[in-house]
């Protein structure tokens, strides 16, 4: 019998967030989310015959002596084997349980899919998990609030409108004062570059944008950057199973190469 | 029209400036901005100094600045752009400025009637909009991006009514966005609102707003529909009337809606939806299946599609023909109511109907040179730099903007000589 005990750590995303949830809340959003799954879902959980080879692929498991709880398959039977065993009727505890889990004990690496004799995408059962913690709003707050940064302002850094461009604009300021004629070309139609950061650059490590246009310089890129939403390439609201948001993240980066008629999107990392 | 008109289509060639020249001139030469009557180029202009100012058809501004961009030329050729001086941004106007100066302005665009100007500000610490110089009394906590009303009196913005402590999700959750419209907000909240559009007869506004996680609907000043959708993308108004159409996800598929209720059949995407001029006709950007794009007018998709992008439609002005950029396999090229030009370019812009609807032009980029392609075929000449042609009141010239050689000219060439 595998027993879930962990040190406790606070997290109001998850602790707060479970304390308004109903059961007829958690049970009608997990039979809503098991209910898109289709044959993908029965597949997976009809082929895994518990054999335990994914232990070896996962580093959490390996980084906490080999305790069995933290292998892919006690992750998967720890939270949606038993969602669809109860068909959906479990307790809040178990959201929290299972938000911990899919959050902070899985980072998506993928290895123990390659592990598995069957090839099953565990990730995948992960990610539904994610899933319904998300649409119960049983979340990690930083992820939480990073993934409504993306929601709100399409960057994950709550940045204004104006922040972004003041911040560049300064930056180019500071890279000018090295190299007399470089530049960071705003809204630069049919450049042959659009370059994206991510919003924890402009919000915390400005200077990465100023070390960006020293390489562009240096190397001669016809390059530009959007001075509107759409500039930022990061997308946590993917990491959180948020996928509506996901995609008009995407959307919207995409439409800015379209509206500056880019080439190219170079993005950093 | 009436602007178009007024233009002049007899003068073969004018020779306006020497971009070379500029760049001896200044230290350095950027943001080129021509006007739509071709018959102004103006740039921002570095001094020695370092400090910048504007060189519009050779003349120039005597005002320097630490910051300036956007410019933008009106139809009446004066020339708007925002300037950053002692810690103040202000907008300038040919070589005058607006009174009011702002902690930041951003967004300017020129108002419905072509003449005036209109942008988001922060003035004060606090956010808002300002029109031809006015700035909303009521101001926000944030405000993100603007529309401003057909008839150029009234405009909105997606505004942060309340401040919240860094990572209070919950407070968010209950909702801290609304439109404001002259700085009035709609008397509720969202999670999120993200594009937003006036209706044509502008008194109206809708909006796509997040009602919960996994949960958006449509909101028209500021009542949501009744239909709550699994995501929704950018409404429009039908010309003429207050029927809202916006695209919605329904379970694993996507339909436009008007009012809330389906009105097309279901696709893989749908976005980009466009009424033809005539008010009748609806067409979108469709995807029929996964990397299968194409256009759907009245919800009857090209046969033809395309594996990389379809972009927005375009109606010619007679409402009759379709015509969008499409990109397959890295070449951009235009398809015409579902048949591609056979010749596909580096880079493309925005096909241009001539008045009638019988012929389509573009610009189109090819091996670093820029050419105007009309009806697929590649214009004579290739050029260093070009503006988007516009057609003539009669449909017979077109007006072409031009860099060669480093001097920019204004050309008026008849359709069947590019």
């Amino acid at each position: 019998m595998l027993k879930y005990e962990r040190k406790e750590i606070a997290d109001l995303g998850i602790d707060e967030s479970v304390k308004r949830l109903t059961p007829e809340k958690i049970t009608k959003t997990i039979n809503n989310v098991l209910k898109g799954t289709g044959a993908r879902l029965k597949a997976y959980l009809d082929t895994c015959i518990h054999c335990g080879l994914c232990a070896e692929a996962c580093h959490y498991y390996l980084s906490h002596g080999k305790n069995p709880t933290y292998s892919p398959v006690a992750k998967v039977k720890l939270t949606l084997w038993e969602m669809v065993k109860n068909k959906g009727n479990v307790s809040p505890d178990f959201i929290a349980q299972c938000s911990r889990i899919a959050y902070t004990e899985c980072n998506r690496c993928r290895r123990c899919s390659l592990y598995c004799p069957y090839g099953i995408d565990i990730w995948y059962l992960i990610a539904l998990v994610r899933r319904i913690c998300l649409l119960l709003k049983v979340v990690p707050q930083y992820e939480m609030d990073t993934n409504y940064s993306h929601a709100a302002t399409l960057n994950m850094m709550w940045l204004k409108q104006d922040d972004w461009i003041d911040t560049v604009q300064w930056q180019e300021e500071e890279v000018r004062m090295e190299y007399k004629t470089a530049r960071i070309p705003f809204d630069k139609e049919g450049a042959e570059v659009m370059y994206t950061p991510i919003a924890p650059e402009p919000k915390f490590k400005p200077q990465l944008l100023a070390a960006t246009a020293k390489i562009m310089h240096a190397a001669g890129v016809d390059w530009t950057m959007p001075s509107f939403d759409g500039w930022d390439n990061s997308d946590i609201s993917m990491h959180v199973a948020d996928f509506e948001t996901m995609s008009r993240v995407e959307r919207k980066h995409f439409e800015a190469a379209f509206k500056l008629k880019v080439k190219r999107i170079v993005m950093c990392e | 029209m009436a602007e178009i008109n007024n233009w002049d289509w007899d003068t073969k060639e004018k020779y306006i400036a020497d971009i070379n020249e500029w760049k001896k001139k200044f230290k350095a030469v950027r943001e080129i901005s021509i006007s739509d009557d071709g018959e102004r180029i103006a740039a921002v202009v570095e001094n020695n100094d370092g400090r910048f100012t504007i060189c519009n058809n050779g003349g120039v501004w005597e005002e320097t600045f630490e910051r300036l961009w956007k410019l933008k030329f009106n139809n009446e050729n004066q020339l708007y752009s925002l300037a950053y001086r002692d810690y103040e941004w202000g907008v300038g106007i040919d070589n005058g400025m607006w009174e009011e100066k702002f902690d930041s302005i951003w967004n300017l665009t020129l108002t419905p009637d072509g003449k005036g100007a209109v942008a988001n500000c922060k003035k004060d610490g606090t956010y808002g909009v300002v029109l031809n110089g006015n700035v909303w009394e009521n101001r926000f906590a944030d405000a993100r991006n603007l529309a401003i009303s057909p008839d150029g009196t009234k405009t909105a913005s997606n505004v942060q009514t309340k401040s919240i402590k860094v990572a209070d999700i919950f407070a968010f959750a209950e909702g801290i966005y609304s439109i404001a419209i002259d700085g009035n907000p709609w008397d509720r909240n969202f999670m999120s609102i993200w594009s937003f559009t006036f209706s044509s007869d502008s008194t109206k506004v809708a909006a796509e707003v997040m009602l919960d996680v996994g949960a958006f609907t449509i909101a028209v000043d500021g009542k949501p529909w009744d239909q709550v959708f699994g995501c929704v993308w950018e409404p429009i108004f039908k010309p003429g009337t207050h029927d809202v159409v916006a695209p919605v996800k329904r379970g694993a598929t996507w339909t436009l809606a008007m009012n809330g209720k389906p009105i097309w059949g279901e696709f893989f995407q749908i976005w980009g939806q466009k009424y033809s001029p005539d008010g009748q006709k609806l067409a979108a950007t469709v995807a029929t299946e996964f990397t299968k794009w194409t256009i759907a007018v009245e919800s009857n998709a090209w046969s033809r599609t395309w594996n990389e992008t379809v972009l927005a439609p375009h109606f010619s002005p007679d409402s009759r023909r379709v015509a969008a950029i499409v990109k397959e396999d890295n070449r951009w090229t235009i398809a015409v109511d579902g048949i591609p030009w056979i010749e596909t370019f580096d880079m493309i812009w925005d096909p241009v109907f001539s008045p009638n609807g019988d012929k389509v032009i573009a610009k189109a980029e090819k091996n670093k040179k820029y050419y105007i392609v009309v009806d697929g075929k590649i214009g004579k000449n290739g050029y260093d730099a070009l503006w988007d042609p516009v057609f003539g009141p009669d449909g017979k010239k077109v007006l072409i903007k031009c860099i060669e050689n480093g001097k920019y000219y204004r050309r008026i060439v008849p359709v069947n000589e590019i």
